[in-house]
């Protein structure tokens, strides 16, 4: 690009024809401007009618991509995937909702992050669409199907494996030890001890991704008080902060960095590039509360540990806790919406795609890839899976649970959810005392 | 004798105005909305987001550190930049071969550069891991505290534009004419004198270019923010660009993010009127005369 | 450091430079000696320093680009690895990186285009035109110089939706330029204030028209002027993240800068890679370096220059 700019000042030169270069550099814009505007230029997908589908780009994206193949055989209208990088899915998705570039079909977590799409009426309610379908009714397990509804609807359909906050430890650390798995919060407190003595990092945590630390609240919170005082939250009901179960879990959370729970450093440790878990995966940190999809991290990137060294459990029960110890939160899974605007064969074919979700081989393509469905009977399907034990432990404890509570920052709409996260990062780092925590809570409107 | 119309202006003109002055004019439109980023043309909805920037805590926090970025920056900056300057302005070989090293970092975008110190400051695994003991940050837990990513953001800041500043003086000390300096010489002054009772003096309206430069500079840093520290530990770098950036891209509260844009806005408006005043451009006959 | 810096300030670097164009020939064994007499302590210790701080990074992140992934995590940044490989510069390659590369060139190449002609209209107008208006334009466009564009983000967003270019480079490319013009429009109408009156006059006699006279005496004669503005804009563009980051969303249209951000997302674990790709994204503009480094140096600097 330089030689071309330059190109038309330098050859100026006197003798050389000065009109050359005021052609030239005319030539240069035109073409430039043309080139700019032909690539990537918007509204080519009118021919034809294509439908752009949205993915968050991950190791399990090839089940969507294989979906898109299967579904482009038989059908009229094309399905373009379009695979979004996963840092600021979130905020991509919804900067193009606004635009004519909206994508037609899309990845979402339901709940919140959908929740402003609704009031704008810009989805697809496709709640008579399921009851009306026999097969698709009851392809999916309930409370899976619930988590994602927004005013009662359901506007999406799951797409993806689920993914329950899991308790991972590391084994290895855990024989030089001595110690087992943490089965009360009592234990939980005296490994805290244990492997502060052994110079491990008792959790690792990655505290630069305040969502990280959101699983630690939302558990702490679900244990002392139960489901309901977010259920309340989520409701609308700001004032449901003001619950003391929610002052207990900021005290908690306290307590825990004080006692070096999550070691000095860990505030400068990201998720995004693997900090905390290869941490955790090279033994200097005991455990680990993240995502199911942990694993097939740990899979991807440090396989050694993961077949070997990767153990898991259920997040413990607090000493007069009033929540359920089955309880689960996390993402229940990831759902496909339909975007309104598409109408006649398009619609159709968006409808027909989004079901393909339901479809035996789409469950099985999921195990294959390490996810554990969403689908009623897929119970049967995970002894294919590449870690049965751990697809099953993850099946049973959804399954059983009574309630799952969708991550926060997916649950709240946006306005709420990133000062939630930025008031949970100031109370693990102290900026925050609990009291504070909760008045700061409070005013989020 | 002809001289040419106006019109060989309209085009520019033109096109400043719908690119450049009609969206200044629509975010202080969009201050009083309550808009979304969704949906049909936004109405106006109050003054709501005025009220609420005059009695947020995280705006007035984030304009105390935006100050505190360009004084800190300055500070750091200034002595640095005109003392390499100076010293490169000299032409001996290993001076040439080390300002070409020296300039390197100019060559990067934000972006790179963010994305380097980044690696290098994790606590884990980067640079920092290494030599933190030696410059006392145990743990290498920098950006995990508040004062720590606040040094860091001004310290990557001053990576990357002190080569530029450089430059700057180095250009303004290479017009120093240099009688000045053999006279002085004859009167016996030492070079530390020189460098105060010559070069300072001299080199003044460099400093003026350099420092209004580094104010504009502040307004839009905000690159090496978002990726950096994001803002965080909590809101300890959230400086106004990137509050403006996490409301109206992360929260969508565009019509709150608006009245934070304004206020930029007007700011930077006032610091170009100084710009002029100060500098005298609109003065200007010719590139001769400049500073 | 920066105390330490201090003392270096050597009498008269500019003194020497001055006397340069005479010395030149003495560069004998006299002239070594001179030299050597001039060095001293502190100015060299203070190098030596700054060196370290700028060298250090740039060592590490050239090293860290050529070890594989394992390396990275087990052993210091600032070890030697035992196998130094170039896998990573593959893994980038591999990436998309040169549609992204293409793209931002497409962009660079635009935004100078469109700046250097709506510029040198402007420019040619306040400098030639006696009117009153010409003067107000140019005061117009003085208030723009400090408004950066990231500010108006917003609106833009929103004219851009409504333009119907989101997710087109020349949603880049048409705020980039309209932000360049003030600064561009300072620097060129200084340029073309030094062009003399005779020169105009005697144009005139000839019976030029307007057009001739700006393409045949006020174009080739602010030729500096314009190199700088062209180099300025181009810069604006190649490093603008903002910008990309709000308005474009596509694998098409990503340009450099965001495609670096999203291999963040795209390589995780693979720092190596990624650093890999943060050297490749320099690479482009360290050949202009090598090749025009006066011209990119007067752009880079805009009107501070100037």
């Amino acid at each position: 690009m330089r030689t071309a700019v330059q190109g038309s000042a330098t050859r100026g030169r006197r003798g050389f024809g000065r009109r050359h270069a005021a052609k030239l550099t005319a030539a240069v814009l035109a073409a430039s401007v043309l080139t700019a505007c032909g690539s990537g230029g918007p509204g080519e997908e009118k021919a034809g009618g294509t439908l752009k589908v949205w993915v968050y780009q991950d190791a399990s994206t090839k089940v969507q991509r294989e979906a898109v193949e299967r579904f482009n055989k038989t059908s009229d209208v094309k399905a373009e995937l379009v695979e979004v990088p996963g840092e600021g899915y979130q905020d991509k998705m919804r900067s193009a909702m606004g635009t004519p570039n909206a994508p037609d079909v899309f990845f979402n977590w339901g709940g919140g992050s959908i929740s402003s799409f609704v009031e704008k009426d810009m989805l697809v309610d496709l709640t008579s669409e399921i009851q009306k379908d026999d097969k698709l009714k009851d392809a999916f397990l309930p409370s899976i199907l619930n988590a994602g509804k927004v005013n009662d609807k359901i506007y999406g359909v799951p797409m993806r494996g689920m993914q329950p906050v899991v308790l991972f430890y590391n084994k290895d650390v855990f024989e030089k030890a001595g110690a087992q798995p943490p089965e009360s919060w009592d234990d939980l407190l005296e490994l805290v001890d244990t492997f502060k003595k052994e110079g491990v990092t008792p959790f690792a945590l990655a505290g630069t991704d305040a969502w990280t630390e959101l699983m630690w609240v939302e558990y702490l919170l679900d244990r002392t008080g139960g489901a309901e005082v977010f259920q309340r939250i989520q409701d609308g009901d700001s004032s449901a902060w003001g619950d003391p179960a929610v002052l207990k879990t900021a005290e908690t959370i306290r307590d825990l960095v004080d006692r070096g729970a999550f070691g000095k450093n860990y505030a400068s440790v990201n998720y995004t590039a693997d900090g905390a878990s290869t941490l955790f995966a090279k033994g200097k940190a005991a455990m680990h509360l993240m995502g199911s999809w942990e694993y097939s991290n740990q899979q991807a990137n440090q396989k050694e540990f993961a077949d070997k060294g990767l153990g898991w459990t259920t997040f413990p029960a607090l000493p007069d806790g009033e929540g359920d110890p089955k309880n689960v939160v996390g993402n229940p899974t990831n759902f496909w919406s339909v975007n309104s605007k598409l109408k006649g064969a398009e619609r159709e074919a968006a409808l027909e795609f989004v079901k393909t979700a339901a479809e035996d081989w789409y469950a099985e393509a999921l195990v294959d890839n390490g996810d554990v469905p969403t689908n009623s009977g897929s119970e049967d399907m995970l002894t294919g899976h590449p870690a049965p034990d751990y697809a099953l432990f993850q099946y049973d404890l959804v399954r059983d649970a009574p309630n799952f509570t969708l991550s926060w920052d997916q649950a709240l709409p946006a306005q709420q959810a990133s000062p939630m996260l930025t008031n949970i990062q100031k109370l693990f780092n102290k900026q925050l005392s609990p009291e504070e925590f909760v008045d700061a809570m409070k005013a989020l409107k | 004798m002809g001289r040419p119309g106006i019109a060989w202006a309209v085009p520019g003109v033109l096109f400043f105005v719908l690119f450049a002055v009609g969206p200044m004019v629509l975010v202080g439109y969009l201050s009083f909305t309550d808009w979304d980023g969704l949906g049909d043309f936004p109405s106006i909805s109050g003054t709501g987001n005025w009220e609420r920037l005059f009695n947020d805590p995280t705006m007035r926090q984030a304009i105390w550190l935006s100050v505190l970025l360009t004084g800190v920056s300055w500070l750091i900056q200034t002595p640095v930049a005109l003392l390499l300057g100076v010293w490169s302005a000299g032409r001996q070989k290993n001076r040439a071969v080390l300002s070409a090293i020296f300039f390197l970092p100019l060559l990067a975008s934000s972006v790179a550069l963010a994305l380097l110190w980044k690696s290098l400051l994790d606590p884990n695994f980067g640079l920092i891991s290494d030599i933190g003991p030696w410059l006392g940050i145990e743990d290498g837990n920098l950006l995990g505290t508040g004062d720590g990513a606040f040094a860091a953001v001004a310290f990557v800041a001053a990576w990357q534009f002190i080569p530029f500043h450089t430059l700057l003086y180095q250009g303004g000390a290479r017009q120093i004419p240099k009688s000045f300096y053999e006279a002085a010489s004859i009167d016996g002054a030492s070079t530390v004198r020189q460098f105060f009772s010559i070069t300072l003096p001299q080199l003044r309206n460099t400093i003026i270019t350099s420092s209004v430069l580094m104010v504009v500079g502040a307004l839009t840093f905000f690159d090496t923010v978002l990726i950096l520290t994001e803002g965080g530990p909590g809101t300890d770098t959230t400086i106004v660009p990137y509050l403006m950036y996490e409301t109206g891209f992360q929260a969508y509260d565009m019509g709150y993010a608006s009245a934070i844009a304004t206020t930029l806005v007007i700011v930077a408006t006032a610091i170009s009127l100084l710009m002029v005043r100060v500098t005298g451009f609109s003065k200007m006959r010719s590139t001769r005369e400049g500073m | 450091m920066k105390t330490a810096v201090r003392p270096e300030h050597r009498p008269s670097p500019a003194a020497e430079r001055a006397e340069a164009p005479q010395k030149r020939n003495d560069r004998g064994l006299l002239g070594r000696l001179r030299r050597l007499r001039k060095w001293n302590m502190p100015a060299g210790v203070a190098s030596v320093l700054w060196l370290v701080v700028v060298g250090l990074p740039l060592y590490v992140l050239v090293l860290t680009t050529l070890r594989d992934r394992d390396s990275y995590f087990d052993e210091g940044a600032l070890s030697l690895p035992g196998d130094l490989t170039l896998d990573n510069y593959r893994t980038v390659l591999e990436s998309d990186f040169l549609t992204y590369l293409l793209n931002t060139a497409v962009v660079t190449v635009a935004t100078a285009a469109i700046v250097i002609v709506l510029s040198v209209g402007i420019g040619y107008t306040v400098v030639r035109t006696l009117s009153r208006t010409s003067q107000r334009i140019f005061q117009f466009f003085l208030l723009g110089l400090a408004i950066p564009a990231q500010a108006v983000i917003i609106p833009i967003y929103l004219l851009i939706t409504e333009m119907r270019l989101y997710d087109s480079l020349l949603a880049i490319i048409l705020p980039v330029s309209a932000f360049c013009l003030p600064v561009c429009v300072l620097i060129l109408s200084s340029t073309m204030r030094d062009i003399e009156e005779e020169m105009y006059e005697s144009m005139a006699l000839e019976g030029a028209s307007q057009t001739r006279v700006l393409f045949q005496l006020v174009v080739p004669l602010s030729r500096g002027g314009i190199s700088t503005v062209g180099v300025y804009a181009a810069l604006q563009a190649w490093n603008n993240f903002l910008f990309p980051l709000i308005l474009t969303q596509s694998r098409e249209s990503r340009v450099l800068t965001l495609g670096l951000y999203d291999y963040v997302g795209q390589f995780r674990v693979d720092i190596p890679a990624l650093l890999a790709a943060v050297v490749l994204s320099i690479v482009p503009i360290f050949v202009v370096y090598l090749f025009a480094r006066r011209q990119l140096i007067n752009g880079l600097m805009g009107a501070g220059g100037r």
